[in-house]
């Protein structure tokens, strides 16, 4: 069982940020594996521990992505692959998808997975739309996988209820980090993690350059989220205090 | 002339509320710019639908109809969408943002080599590019976003539009797709868990949301009781999901669900900030932990500090009194 898993360097969503002129300015020191991503490469690590196989995980970013890699070879993934664009390109999710097309199409692999969305965008495309540019049966926001024979069994978390859906290989998933707890690497993955091979990956072995990748959307500002009014506490007798809320609700809120 | 396409979703034999107000926002940009209004209805009775989308003043409707779309699944779908699409080759595609939507959008804008801009909480088109402003970074600043291309999809947030009536005589046009679901590579084998006769968060207009206050079964008939009442859906929070006294559905956060109700009470809930991605933009947020520094408290409109077994009952009780009068 061969699991290609897509990982993506983020910031660090609870890092101290601020919006200058419409421009964001993070601390760049504070990069992380995407959440989602984690929980798809511990996925992975369980079914092929379990079944056997390998897991390989490839991921698009600047020079400093291969600490992201990194890390997922640490927690045990066997191989990974990285393709290296500067780091102020302002890809979209369908420049994203664009590359991981080429990147998996002369590969061989029962299962590309990814996680169901990047924690700083949170837009969730890539992963349906590189299923549609492999031409591979996907499902998105899986929150359990199992390998039978000749399938993988999802189960996804849809609108009303979860679905369970059997996908036969080759096929792409997106995890939910619902899923499970991604682990922690150890001194030993640690070490270990330094011995495995990186293949570095430039565009143009790809057939591709930054300036075909150019996006469809792009962000023009980021601004603050208007403020919530300040809102009042109620402390003290809970009967009073409670009926005083709902009355609040009807008569002031018009809620009710 | 150039139209904006909305799709509506239907969800257990009714119309999506969510999907309406996407129409009803879709309907007052084609008004602001010469554009037409269509929609489009995809499921085994979609026609009995049609009259409902008429008062939102689409002026044409598309209905796909066949057995195969009596669940969510995401080939076929994806395949009528683009039938739809060229048939009728709209500017712009929009969609309430369900999970629904999010399982087919990029293969959608992949297929059909579209701009796409995914869970906006509010858009405009002028013709040539959609703007956008959707929450970013765990919801804590927003991004305004421009697309371009033709034709660009977009995904709307729930309750971020409100619904306005606008009449039409709509004409109906069938589309036929017919799938075969025995050739379909993913199969869908069974639904394992639904929420049953629970209100859709996505639609409520009020939730009642359980958190790791909620331990009990007393405390879970307080929701079930306050829910009642206010004829609310219930959440919960991750810790609750997870710990199997809610069903996973139920999640609001920035993993689960993303709500905006009008009125959002957060029972038992700190305010972790992944929980508050997911409710921040409700209209009126109501908190009840007895922890008086739990962070709830900074995006709660009305604050109860206090235990829930002792606040609820008569938090409840009043609501009757005022609904009853």
């Amino acid at each position: 069982m061969k699991f290609f898993v897509c990982i993506k360097m983020v910031p660090d969503v609870g890092a101290p940020f601020q919006i200058k002129d419409g421009e964001l300015i993070m601390d760049s020191d504070r990069m992380v594996l995407n959440a989602y991503d984690a929980s798809a490469v511990e996925e992975a690590l369980v079914l092929t521990e379990k079944h056997g196989g390998e897991v390989e995980v490839v991921c698009i970013g600047s020079a400093k992505a291969s600490e992201t890699i990194r890390k997922a070879l640490a927690m045990g993934a066997h191989k990974g692959s990285h393709i290296v664009v500067e780091g102020d390109n302002n890809f979209d999710s369908g420049s994203y998808s664009s590359i991981l097309a080429a990147f998996f199409k002369d590969k061989s692999y029962d299962v590309v997975s990814l996680g169901k969305q990047s924690q700083d965008t949170d837009s969730g495309l890539t992963g349906s739309m590189l299923a549609e540019a492999l031409d591979l049966p996907y499902a998105t926001n899986a929150v359990g996988l199992e390998i039978e024979s000749d399938n993988l069994v999802v189960k996804r978390q849809g609108d009303t209820g979860q679905e369970m859906i059997g996908l036969p290989f080759p096929c792409a998933i997106t995890c939910s980090n619902d899923m499970n707890e991604p682990r922690i690497p150890n001194l030993k993955g640690i070490m270990a993690s330094k011995r495995k091979p990186i293949d570095t990956i430039e565009l143009s072995s790809l057939g591709l350059s930054e300036g075909e990748l150019k996006a469809s959307s792009k962000v023009t500002s980021y601004e603050h989220k208007p403020a919530r009014k300040a809102g009042r506490k109620f402390e003290g007798e809970a009967d009073e205090i409670a009926r005083e809320v709902a009355q609040l609700l009807d008569t002031e809120a018009s809620v009710i | 002339m150039s139209s904006i396409l909305t799709y509506v979703a239907i969800s257990e034999g009714k119309v999506k509320r969510s999907s309406l107000e996407v129409l009803s926002r879709s309907k007052q940009i084609a008004d602001a710019n010469g554009l037409t209004c269509t929609a489009v209805i995809i499921d085994p009775s979609a026609s009995s639908f049609a009259s409902t989308i008429q008062q939102y003043g689409a002026s044409e409707i598309f209905v796909v109809e066949d057995a195969s779309f009596d669940k969510h699944r995401n080939a076929p779908l994806t395949s009528a969408l683009t039938k739809v699409m060229e048939t009728s080759s709209p500017s712009v595609v929009a969609f309430a943002s369900t999970e629904g939507t999010k399982d087919i959008l990029g293969a959608l804008a992949a297929n059909q080599k579209a701009g796409v801009v995914a869970d906006v909480s509010s858009f405009d088109f002028d013709g040539n590019k959609v703007s956008a402003k959707r929450p970013v970074m765990a919801a804590k600043m927003m991004a305004n976003v421009e697309v371009e291309g033709s034709p660009i999809l977009v995904s709307v947030r729930s309750g971020s539009y409100d619904l306005i009536e606008a009449s039409s005589e709509a004409t109906v046009s069938n589309i036929s797709v017919s799938v075969d679901i025995n050739t379909l590579r993913a199969t869908l084998r069974e639904i394992v868990s639904a929420t049953g006769d629970t209100i859709d968060l996505n639609e409520a207009e009020a939730i009642v949301a359980a958190g790791r206050g909620v331990k009990d079964e007393e405390a879970k008939a307080l929701i079930s009781e306050l829910a009642d009442v206010l004829h609310a859906g219930i959440g919960a929070s991750r810790a609750l999901t997870e710990a199997g006294i809610y069903d996973p559905s139920l999640q609001i956060g920035q993993t689960g669900k993303v709500v905006s109700p009008q009125l959002y009470i957060a029972v038992g809930i700190s305010g972790a900030i992944q929980h508050v991605a997911g409710m921040a933009n409700s209209k009126v947020i109501v908190a009840i932990n007895k922890d008086p520094d739990a962070p709830i408290f900074e995006v709660a409109d009305y604050g109860i500090v206090g235990d829930l077994y002792k606040v609820l009952p008569p938090f409840i009780e009043e609501l009757k009194n005022i609904k009853h009068n």
